[in-house]
């Protein structure tokens, strides 16, 4: 049985352990990050399935991070989350290739039906 | 969602390299990109929805909304192009370039133009006029233009800029935070404006004023102090009135008492009080007041004047003409004792005085008022009301002199803008007049006139008298407004009744049919925000509030001044309703250049050579197409699988639908795999089985219920699809149930009807729902509304949790037993069958509930 790998991006200590706490327990295998700069090396390193990145971070946005993963790795899928209800970076994000973009708080079945079908996107990548 | 968690046990458990996982895997894929698609198209009907509804511009909005819709609509546009190139294989990117182009228009009408401010922070009088209006705001240009041109005495002092209010917002990020609050109004909810205004009050208030800003502002004080002591012999401590000058205060618009000035502010109390100053731009009522005027928000800045505090003796307004009645040409000036505020902000009824514009030194009339208090300066800062003395309580202010002198400044002024005016005057301890602001006056609509009211003799008559300060009629119940509570929860269609007039009352003034004070003047704020908001006002009755209670039924007629117990049918005629309130304000415009973005269907016809992405100009169409198109990518895909796995398959059923089910696994019988058609006792998908069950149900199969019987329907058809005549869209067009053991996402678009059924049921009560939404139609609107309702009276009896904008009704229920959810979703299906008929029903408003009613009583012959 395959564990995805996700990255997890957030600079708010509370709101990211939780998270990842939580999905650890849905059998997730969680790195924690709290900056953009980190989110790229760990992608470097390989091995992140999946990214969550909440965009409004200090030093470079989840935007950013976003670009700079996807070059660092194509397949990466990342799924953007905002705490604002401003939707502009939506549109940029999924412009940049985001898989998809959630609205914190974000209901944790949603979000892990995201994650599987992200998954599911880079599986379908992967082969072609 | 069970569903997504069930896919992601599948691939959990699928991560294996066989063709057929392989194949599994592909189709999970393209499914998930086909639910994001469904999923993102559902929310872009909502929005076009909500969009059309505000467009009929009953409902206020602000700008904020406008983006945020524009915004999300462009996100799930997108979202549903992306998920298509996913299941096309890249087939359209087209369809990209149209989003962005469109994006790039709506953004276009969207856009802010900022213009650059001066980059000076502070500005004597001397050297503003009234050009400069937009780097210091109405109230400092018009100060500037009195003293740089005209030579009228106004008090010293000096403008912190719109150069310095952006530098203060800047300097903490203000902005940004603001908007993220002004998010959360709700226009229709008054809580919501009052929580967003306490909290970016207090942004506001605990924001620092930049150091060189707060250095240049004391330097400004000194100076001013300077200019003030220079040639006295005695040299005083300096007071100064702390007050707005907003941007956008201009003729249409009076902004009137909204904003706060803050009085006899010490030296030390200046960056205080200049930040309490611009705070008020976001007071509830001040909000509200734009959001009813549809003011461009986002934009709104704040320059500040700084004036020398008068110790008035006496205080008060001058208009030039009368304010709504064409015919008297007078100058109208009122008086209180002590401060301004008092004359305007309805406290006490202040002492009017009429004077002929031909000739200055007549005074045509004078009526004195009971002044009992008044409002002064404390030696220590701030204000205090005190009892004025009896002897003056019930003389007149100002001598006939100062009368005619104040007359003639208004003249000039009047000249000199071409404009009729509204002056505020005080007059200080040394018998200075002096004038404080003068801006446009806003005079009433051309409308009035002397109406001919008649006489309702018969009807009791509750008070007579009284100040009009907007003609007109008014009916409903009266609604005593005490408190900020009682403001906040005033109920839609009342007559707002009430001690004192208040600026603040603007808050309710959209749901006022009239409002009637005790005290108050026909010059003051809240005057000129009924006469801007068109509610029949009477003021100073004295005594309304003694004789009326909250809940009676009053009539108010504002043109003659009387109040009458219970409703006057003879002067209702009189009573005007607004038909539109937000229409014609600049935000409204802006929504409505959004919205022919958003909003229009041109695609209409899937057949027809426009139906590409070329000819998409707005998002619906984009949606439209997308939404086609992924029917024919899951068809294809079907299409595909179907020779090894029996995808697409065409439901052979008497049933008046041209239906293709695709099986995502345990959804069709596994002996019918790889038949090309297949008949209602092989469907195994639980709820499309229920649903099925509905719409075969006896009655739609007799014939004196249905006209055409069912080979009769499918001959017309068969015909219409070898020689198609104009309207082959009517039939021939296919329906979708995409289905699962547990699941069935049912689509029909059916003539101009559009329906989707998205259900799951499963063991897990918690997991499961209906969603059912129903949308569009080939009748007029009336019709088409009508129907809508009759759904949705359906679906309430029903349990369903409703929601009904426009056309397009939404109805969800969730977390209820497998067993009950089939029950509604054999309803459903009837009901399907039940609204193909219903247009022609529609005939009048009884058939809302008469239809309803026959099908909820099992009766479907629509007779």
């Amino acid at each position: 049985m395959h564990r995805i790998r996700l990255l997890l991006v957030d600079d708010e200590d509370d709101f990211r352990t939780t998270l990842a706490s939580r999905l650890r327990r849905r059998n997730f295998d969680v790195t924690e990050v709290d900056n953009g700069y980190g989110a790229i090396e760990a992608v470097k390193k390989g091995n992140i399935e999946v990214a969550i990145v909440d965009v409004k971070m200090p030093g470079i946005d989840g935007l950013e991070t976003l670009r700079q993963m996807r070059t660092a790795d194509p397949l990466i899928e990342v799924i953007l989350l905002t705490g604002h209800a401003s939707v502009e970076s939506g549109v940029e994000g999924m412009r940049l290739g985001a898989f998809d973009y959630l609205i914190k708080p974000c209901d944790i079945n949603d979000l892990v039906g995201r994650i599987g079908d992200a998954f599911q996107r880079r599986l379908v990548q992967e082969g072609t | 969602m069970l569903k997504k968690l069930k896919l992601l046990k599948n691939w959990k458990v699928g991560k294996g390299t066989s063709r057929e996982n392989e194949a599994g895997r592909l189709f999970r894929f393209k499914y998930a990109a086909f639910r994001m698609l469904l999923d993102s198209n559902t929310k872009l009907l909502q929005i076009i929805s909500d969009l059309e509804e505000k467009l009929r511009g009953q409902q206020v909005f602000g700008m904020s909304y406008v983006r945020t819709e524009a915004g999300w609509a462009l996100f799930h546009c997108l979202r549903m192009v992306k998920s298509l190139d996913d299941l096309s294989h890249h087939r359209y990117p087209r369809l990209f370039e149209v989003v962005k182009m469109i994006e790039g228009k709506i953004q276009e009408e969207m856009g802010r133009k900022k213009e650059p401010g001066p980059a000076e922070l502070i500005l004597t009088y001397d050297r503003i006029n009234r050009e400069m209006i937009d780097w210091v705001g109405g109230k400092n240009a018009n100060l500037g233009e009195m003293r740089s041109r005209l030579r009228l005495p106004i008090p010293e002092g000096f403008c912190i800029t719109i150069g310095g209010f952006t530098t203060f917002l800047s300097h903490n990020e203000l902005l940004e935070k603001i908007n993220a609050r002004k998010m959360e109004i709700d226009p229709g909810r008054p809580e919501t404006i009052a929580e967003s205004s306490r909290e970016i009050q207090r942004l506001i208030s605990s924001a620092e004023v930049p150091e060189e800003m707060e250095a240049a502002i004391k330097g400004a004080y000194d100076e001013m102090l300077g200019r003030i002591n220079a040639g006295k012999i005695k040299v005083g401590s300096l007071r100064v009135s702390v007050r707005s000058s907003a941007t956008r205060e201009d003729s249409t618009l009076t902004f009137a008492g909204q904003y706060l000035s803050v009085l006899n502010v010490p030296g030390d109390g200046l960056i205080t009080a200049y930040k309490e100053v611009i705070a008020s731009l976001y007071t509830p009522a001040a909000i509200a007041y734009r959001l009813n005027k549809g003011i461009m928000d986002e934009d709104i800045a704040m320059s500040i004047a700084c004036l020398e505090m008068i110790g008035s003796v006496a205080s008060g307004v001058i208009y030039t003409r009368h304010p709504f009645n064409f015919l008297e040409d007078n100058i109208f000036i009122t008086a209180v004792w002590g401060l301004g505020p008092y004359a305007v902000e309805g406290r006490v009824t202040p002492d009017s005085y009429v004077v002929d514009k031909d000739d200055t030194s007549t005074i045509l009339s004078t009526v004195v008022s009971h002044k009992p208090v008044q409002l002064v300066n404390l030696p220590e800062g701030g204000l205090q009301e005190i009892q004025v003395e009896p002897q003056k309580q019930d003389a007149p202010c100002l001598s006939p002199g100062q009368v005619s002198a104040l007359a003639e400044y208004a003249l000039i002024l009047e000249k000199h803008y071409s404009h009729p005016q509204d002056i505020e005057w005080a007059l200080d301890g040394d018998g200075r007049l002096l004038l404080l602001q003068s801006r446009p006056l806003k005079v009433g609509s051309a409308e009035y006139e002397k109406r001919s009211v008649p006489a309702a003799s018969r009807y009791p008559v509750l008070l007579k008298g009284g100040a009009v300060a907007c003609p007109g009629v008014g009916c409903g119940p009266a609604f005593c407004v005490n408190s900020e509570e009682d403001l906040m929860a005033f109920p839609e269609g009342a007559v707002l009744v009430a001690r004192h007039s208040s600026p603040k009352f603007v808050l309710a003034m959209g749901k006022a049919r009239a409002i009637i004070t005790d005290v108050g003047g026909v010059a003051g704020h809240m005057a000129s925000l009924a006469r801007e908001f068109a509610v029949p006002t009477i003021l100073d009755t004295k005594i309304a509030t003694a004789i009326i209670t909250t809940g009676m039924e009053i009539t108010v007629d504002a043109y003659s001044g009387v109040v009458y117990r219970g409703t006057v049918p003879e002067l209702l005629s009189l009573q005007k309703t607004i038909q539109s309130p937000m229409k014609d304000t600049p935000v409204y415009e802006v929504l409505r250049r959004v919205a022919d973005l958003v909003v229009p269907l041109n695609l209409t016809d899937p057949r027809a050579p426009n139906f590409a992405p070329d000819f998409c100009a707005t998002l619906h169409d984009v949606g439209r197409l997308v939404h086609e198109l992924s029917y024919t990518e899951m068809f294809q895909i079907g299409d595909l699988a179907s020779k090894r796995e029996g995808f697409a398959v065409k439901l052979d059923a008497h049933i008046p639908l041209d239906l293709y089910v695709i099986d995502l696994g345990g959804g069709i019988a596994s002996h019918r795999a790889g038949s090309s058609k297949v008949k209602i006792e092989d469907v195994a998908s639980a709820p499309f089985n229920a649903v099925l069950r509905g719409m075969t149900h006896g009655d739609f199969r007799s014939p004196q219920v249905r006209p055409v019987d069912f080979e009769g329907f499918f001959s017309v058809m068969r015909e219409q699809m070898t020689a198609p005549p104009p309207t082959a869209e009517r039939f021939g067009e296919r329906s979708f149930a995409i289905v699962a053991d547990n699941y069935v996402n049912f689509s029909s678009r059916v003539g101009y009807h559009y329906s989707v059924l998205d259900s799951y049921c499963g063991p897990n009560v918690d997991t499961n729902y209906i969603n059912f939404s129903f949308k569009g139609g080939a009748a007029d609107l009336v019709r088409r509304n009508r129907r809508v309702r009759a759904i949705s009276l359906i679906l309430a009896k029903l349990d369903f949790t409703v929601d009904c904008q426009g056309d397009l009704v939404t109805g969800r229920i969730q977390k209820y037993g497998c067993d009950l959810l089939m029950e509604k979703l054999d309803l459903l299906g009837r009901l399907l069958l039940y609204t193909r008929q219903m247009d022609m029903l529609m005939k009048d408003e009884e058939s809302v509930s008469a239809v309803a009613g026959n099908f909820l009583s099992g009766n479907y012959s629509l007779d």
